[in-house]
């Protein structure tokens, strides 16, 4: 990206100050999110979400696995989100491994639950087969194609409307004769079963310009941040998990009032996220 | 297995020998890009971004008296059928990348930007057979979206020999089947070959054939390409005000 120069960076400044961004938006108004579902064939579930120019692809393939030994009733899931040098050439090489990792695991966090897999957004016990010997393991890849600030936004809504397109194959399950044995597993290539996602969270990120928080930073803007908290809201208002960026420390009262902030955006955001995957199903059903 | 059907002379898609795939680009697909282009041959869907002419970020690698050109090859986690778990600096991918540059490289005209560096950059997003065609079709019309300085429009296609037939534009299911592929790049105006790679062996006089086939869909693409080039430029006339 281009270096700023100090006028520029006193009117991106002063604009948030006066809740009038660059491109005219209020301080807590998202850009407009386009999108598209189905968008990789060969995946069990696909979306592509653009949001201003940073544009995302999520892909969801489920393959069969053993479960863990610790969580024999749970299936598994894995996030890895790439980050092509398409979107900026320091990503080139392994320039963007740096960046990959880190939404990754903010990902994880979001999504997934802690160690022993309880209070995951996705639930991880519908992924099972056979108790304690088959499951389901869903690979949740994200590729950033183009980049305009707000990744980690970007993604979970991604993630989110590809888990709703996501069809978990229907298994006819034939147990061995002893319990040892491993069982026969015949996948169904007819019949599928939707993803239940009501209780899949959204990110909505917070970033500190001067004095007061923006939602959904363009980079100029992400460059001039003190700091960002992204929070992740799912639909009844609990808060599902919390990263906070950038050196600056913040006071915890400050703190508590950008996850109330972010709280009451995320509800606006999730009805227009249900809103555009109900529209994408309609088109693609068409 | 019959790749080509021998009572109808369809193929497994059902296209005839000498038949393309459906081709569709697109310009200006990453906004932040200073060109950048989608490609799609069939079912392989690739993303081409290009940035530059700017300052060499290695000044050990600067050329006085030419542009740099530095390509680099990636396919997605979900663009094959099995999931991959490396997406680039493979040997296959490094070896993609190689050619891409060189390909691309003989068609800049370097000279008359020395000091500077030309990124491009190819994602794959599907791959169905045909992605190191598809790479050179997307890096040209990115290329040309940036509005970089080249001798001629480079274009691409592939071609191989199953049940003896030369078959255009093969897809992963008959590249798979383990005959000869032969790779063809061409500059399309000026009508030379950049561009050669088979794998396989075939006889001399059927590789004649083979390749005055590929060269036959590169100049399909070429054609297609020279459409899009002059759609978009109405666009921006438009756009202009003009």
């Amino acid at each position: 990206m281009v270096g700023l120069s100090t006028g520029e960076k006193h009117f991106i400044h002063g604009g948030i100050a006066q809740d009038l961004r660059s491109d005219g938006r209020k301080r807590l108004h998202f850009r407009p999110i386009s999108v598209e579902t189905g968008v990789i064939p060969q995946a069990n579930g696909s979306a592509r979400v653009r949001l201003g120019a940073t544009d995302v692809i999520v892909s969801i393939k489920a393959e069969l696995g053993k479960p863990n030994s610790f969580q024999p009733d749970k299936g598994k899931v894995a996030i890895f989100i790439d980050c092509s040098p398409t979107a900026a050439p320091e990503f080139e090489g392994r320039g963007g491994e740096e960046l990959s990792s880190e939404l990754s695991v903010a990902l994880e966090r979001c999504f997934l639950g802690g160690k022993t897999g309880t209070g995951a957004g996705i639930d991880l016990s519908s992924l099972i087969v056979v108790e304690g010997k088959v499951c389901w393991d869903l690979y949740i890849d994200g590729l950033v194609i183009s980049s305009d600030g707000n990744l980690l936004d970007a993604l979970a809504a991604a993630i989110k409307v590809a888990l709703s397109n996501t069809g978990i194959p229907k298994v006819n399950v034939d147990l061995g004769a002893s319990p040892d044995d491993q069982p026969e597993v015949d996948v169904s290539d007819e019949e599928f079963l939707q993803f239940d996602t009501s209780g899949v969270p959204v990110v909505v990120t917070l970033t500190k310009v001067g004095r007061h928080y923006i939602v959904d930073a363009t980079l100029e803007e992400e460059s001039q941040m003190s700091s960002a908290v992204s929070v992740s809201v799912n639909r009844h208002g609990h808060i599902c998990g919390l990263t906070k960026r950038g050196g600056a420390g913040l006071d915890p009262s400050v703190i508590l009032d950008m996850i109330s902030v972010a709280k009451h955006v995320s509800q606006n955001l999730i009805s227009v996220l249900d809103s555009e995957i109900a529209a994408a199903e309609a088109n693609a059903d068409e | 297995m019959e790749y080509v059907n021998p009572l109808t002379g369809f193929r497994l898609d059902g296209r005839r020998p000498n038949e393309m795939r459906q081709i569709r680009g697109e310009i200006g697909v990453v906004a932040k890009a200073d060109g950048s282009a989608l490609f799609e041959m069939g079912n392989t869907k690739v993303i081409a971004a290009v940035y530059g002419p700017r300052e060499v970020r290695n000044k050990g690698q600067q050329i006085n008296n030419q542009a740099l050109v530095r390509c680099e090859y990636g396919m997605a986690n979900f663009s094959t059928g099995d999931r991959r778990r490396k997406p680039k600096g493979d040997r296959r991918s490094t070896e993609i990348s190689l050619v891409i540059r060189q390909t691309m490289e003989a068609c800049i005209l370097t000279h008359l930007m020395p000091h500077s560096q030309i990124d491009i950059f190819v994602q794959v997003l599907q791959a169905d057979g045909g992605t190191r065609s598809a790479c050179i079709n997307a890096a040209t019309l990115a290329l040309a979206d940036a509005g970089i300085p080249m001798r001629d429009i480079v274009t691409s296609c592939s071609a191989g020999y199953l049940c003896s037939t030369p078959l255009l534009d093969l897809n992963y299911v008959e590249d798979s089947a383990g005959g000869p592929d032969v790779t063809v790049g061409i500059l399309a105006k000026m009508d030379k070959v950049t561009l050669l790679q088979m794998d396989a062996k075939l006889p001399m006089d059927i590789f004649e054939n083979v390749m005055q086939l590929a060269i036959e869909g590169c100049k399909a693409v070429a054609h297609y390409i020279r459409e899009v080039l002059l759609e978009h430029t109405k666009q921006l006339e438009c756009h202009r005000g003009a």
